[in-house]
């Protein structure tokens, strides 16, 4: 892996070996990484600036897409087909799920192809390559903050008491961010030699949004199924968002327990790959 | 006080065919070592494929060695394609925060530079524009101001110097030699010649991925331009070289009718081919080639068959002349040839191998050549007829 970077006295000194997978280097990239907050930071704030000055809607879209899609389930599993959720009104229990999925599978789409877009820079500047896909998580995390606007006015529309579980949402997306990231992560370097994730995207999202409880209850889930069911992190953040913000109860420990462990598990993981791939990106862009 | 190390630094790159053949494998570098004191300028030439951008994606950190270590004492910072970074919807003011965070510059320092950077692009009316409304030349100065004003520890410069007009390039010099100056360390990895052995005081020639050569910056272009000039460009298959018609030398003069070996984008050139004829020879056709330094690409070739009137020369010795008022090739080596052909039967009776020319940046290129034209501002009138 490129860049070995200590920061001595006055000079960083920088030395540039051929890849290895080693702890050791995967210590250095993570040192490194402090340098580039501004550089994170500028990037993050122009992605969001250039989604809402493009469009004449601007930041409505991020309200737009959740709030679409919970229509679309509202109407067709209220009245075409009951769907269980929990006695709780199937609007919001269904808005509640589809605000961090929706936040979750933004940040993967566009995460995802994040290195190939934006092969001019990567083959011109050195940078560490992660913070392309992380500045698209930090957009996606933006755009929840906005839709969550709505998710409030909905809580005082069903007249839900606000409690102090409500606190909980906060761990839980900071464990949304955490997995979207590794996630995408493992995505980036696949797609630099394989195009296609591009296209097995939407599919694989979709699959993966029917595997986690957003448009049902986890409770649905027979028990059979329930421990191959918990192994999807995804399980254990939807139900804990949703528990936090209309239950108002702490998270189911076992789902939230295996969501924590399968993304500390990830993590690691994903980042040495990336890391290893990220040296010879550029002969691939 | 060593800046940057180089040691034993490979770089393979793999082929993988899609169907499945043997996977080729190509060594762009071998074997490269080389050190670097503080404060020393160090130029890298060689031809195309000899492996300089490879050197150059290394050093920027792009890529990563298959075998070796490079050891970089201080901050580097690469200048390669500048503007590239910009994004046409944000204003000029929005692009430099931008690249310049690109580039590794921290907001507050942006921020402090900000004014000398406008300043040095000559565009403060115009900053809070998008820049998709800059002129081209805007752009580019706009782009090498944001890097010029980066102030690492060790410099790496590129082709990035081929763009902009003759005005751009002193300014850009001047502040390379600025940088100097205050002790910046500087790797110019280049084609211009001219400009390698005015700022470095090294030089090494890359041949095949290999360090061939190096040494002082006038004993090392020399060499370089005496090995591609011998080994030059070969006269095509089927050529019978000598027999009746015979090319003694060819000469680049400039407007002024001088002997000149460089000359800008957009300068007067004339190349004058000197024949001896032992009999008088009938219906000839004499051409001038412009090709790249290693004989492999043609730039352009001009042809009495196609623009001149019949050509007749009589017995005894003379010069054919190839005069154009404004050469558009782009800044670059080219070596220039001439032949003398008949016209009837198509051989080529005679050919030579003549100097090399060095073109500097003159008029602006954007793309791969210089049209030599005028702009004219229309009444009203005349709106009408442009229209289809």
């Amino acid at each position: 892996m490129p860049g070995d970077a200590a920061p001595a006295a006055a000079r960083p000194v920088t030395i540039i070996r051929p890849p290895s997978l080693s702890a050791a280097r995967l210590w250095h990239a993570l040192r490194q990484l402090p340098r580039y907050t501004d550089l994170t930071l500028v990037l993050t704030a122009h992605r969001i600036r250039v989604r809402y000055k493009q469009s004449a809607l601007g930041p409505l879209w991020a309200v737009l897409q959740p709030l679409a899609m919970m229509i679309i389930f509202a109407t067709v599993f209220s009245t075409i087909s009951r769907m269980p959720s929990n006695g709780r009104p199937y609007a919001l229990f269904a808005y509640c799920g589809l605000l961090p999925w929706t936040a979750f599978s933004a940040a993967l789409g566009s995460a995802a192809t994040s290195l190939v877009s934006h092969s001019a820079l990567v083959t011109r500047v050195y940078f560490p390559r992660e913070i392309l896909p992380l500045t698209y998580v930090l957009a996606a995390l933006f755009d929840l903050a906005v839709a969550s606007s709505v998710l409030a006015l909905m809580l005082a529309w069903y007249a839900v008491p606000i409690t102090p579980a409500l606190l909980w949402t906060l761990p839980v997306l900071l464990l949304l961010a955490v997995l979207a990231l590794a996630v995408s992560l493992v995505l980036c370097a696949v797609n630099v030699r394989f195009r296609d994730i591009s296209v097995a995207m939407p599919v694989l999202l979709q699959f993966w949004m029917f595997a986690s409880p957003v448009i049902y209850p986890l409770e649905a889930v027979p028990h059979a199924w329930r421990s191959w069911y918990l192994l999807n992190p995804m399980v254990g953040i939807v139900d804990s968002f949703r528990r936090a913000v209309i239950e108002g109860t702490a998270p189911d420990s076992a789902a939230l327990t295996a969501s924590v462990l399968t993304t500390a598990a990830l993590l690691p993981v994903a980042y040495l790959w990336f890391k290893h791939v990220e040296a010879t990106m550029a002969d691939l862009l | 006080m060593i800046d940057l190390s180089c040691r034993g630094v490979s770089k393979r790159y793999r082929m993988r065919s899609r169907t499945r053949g043997p996977r080729r494998e190509f060594w762009a570098l071998r074997d490269v070592s080389f050190d670097m004191q503080r404060g020393e300028a160090l130029g890298v030439i060689g031809p195309n494929g000899s492996g300089k951008s490879t050197l150059l994606k290394l050093l920027a950190q792009i890529t990563a060695p298959t075998t070796g270590e490079i050891v970089i004492d201080g901050r580097l910072s690469a200048l390669i394609e500048v503007g590239s970074g910009f994004h046409p919807e944000l204003t000029g003011r929005e692009n430099v925060y931008l690249s310049g965070a690109i580039l590794g510059m921290s907001r507050r320092e942006i921020a402090a530079k900000f004014d000398r950077i406008v300043e040095f692009a000559g565009v403060a009316p115009f900053i809070d524009e998008p820049v998709k409304w800059y002129s081209s030349g805007m752009y580019v100065r706009l782009g090498f101001a944001i890097a010029a004003h980066l102030d690492p520890d060790i410099l790496l410069i590129d082709e990035v110097l081929a763009v902009g007009d003759a005005a751009f390039q002193e300014q850009c010099l001047e502040r390379i030699r600025e940088l100097r100056r205050s002790g910046t360390t500087a790797v110019f990895i280049s084609h211009d010649l001219t400009a390698v052995e005015q700022l470095c005081d090294r030089v090494f020639l890359l041949e095949h991925g290999r360090v061939a050569l190096h040494g002082r910056p006038d004993t090392v272009v020399r060499e370089y331009r005496r090995r591609f000039v011998a080994h030059g460009v070969s006269a095509p298959p089927g050529a019978h070289v000598g027999a009746d018609v015979s090319l003694d030398a060819v000469s680049l003069l400039d407007g002024a009718g001088e002997r000149i070996a460089s000359i800008r984008t957009g300068d007067p050139l004339t190349v004058r081919v000197a024949y001896t004829a032992p009999s008088s020879a009938a219906d000839v056709v004499v051409e001038a080639f412009f090709y790249s330094l290693d004989g492999r690409v043609l730039f352009c070739q001009h042809t009495t068959a196609l623009d001149g009137d019949r050509l007749d020369l009589p017995a005894g010795r003379g010069a054919i002349e190839f005069a154009c008022i404004e050469m558009p090739l782009q800044p670059g080596e080219y070596v220039v040839c001439g032949s003398v052909r008949d016209a009837a039967t198509q051989h080529v009776v005679s050919w030579l191998s003549g100097p090399t020319l060095s073109v500097r940046p003159g008029r602006m290129v954007r793309g791969h050549f210089y049209v030599p034209h005028t702009w004219r501002h229309l009444a009203a009138g005349a709106h009408d007829l442009a229209l289809p």
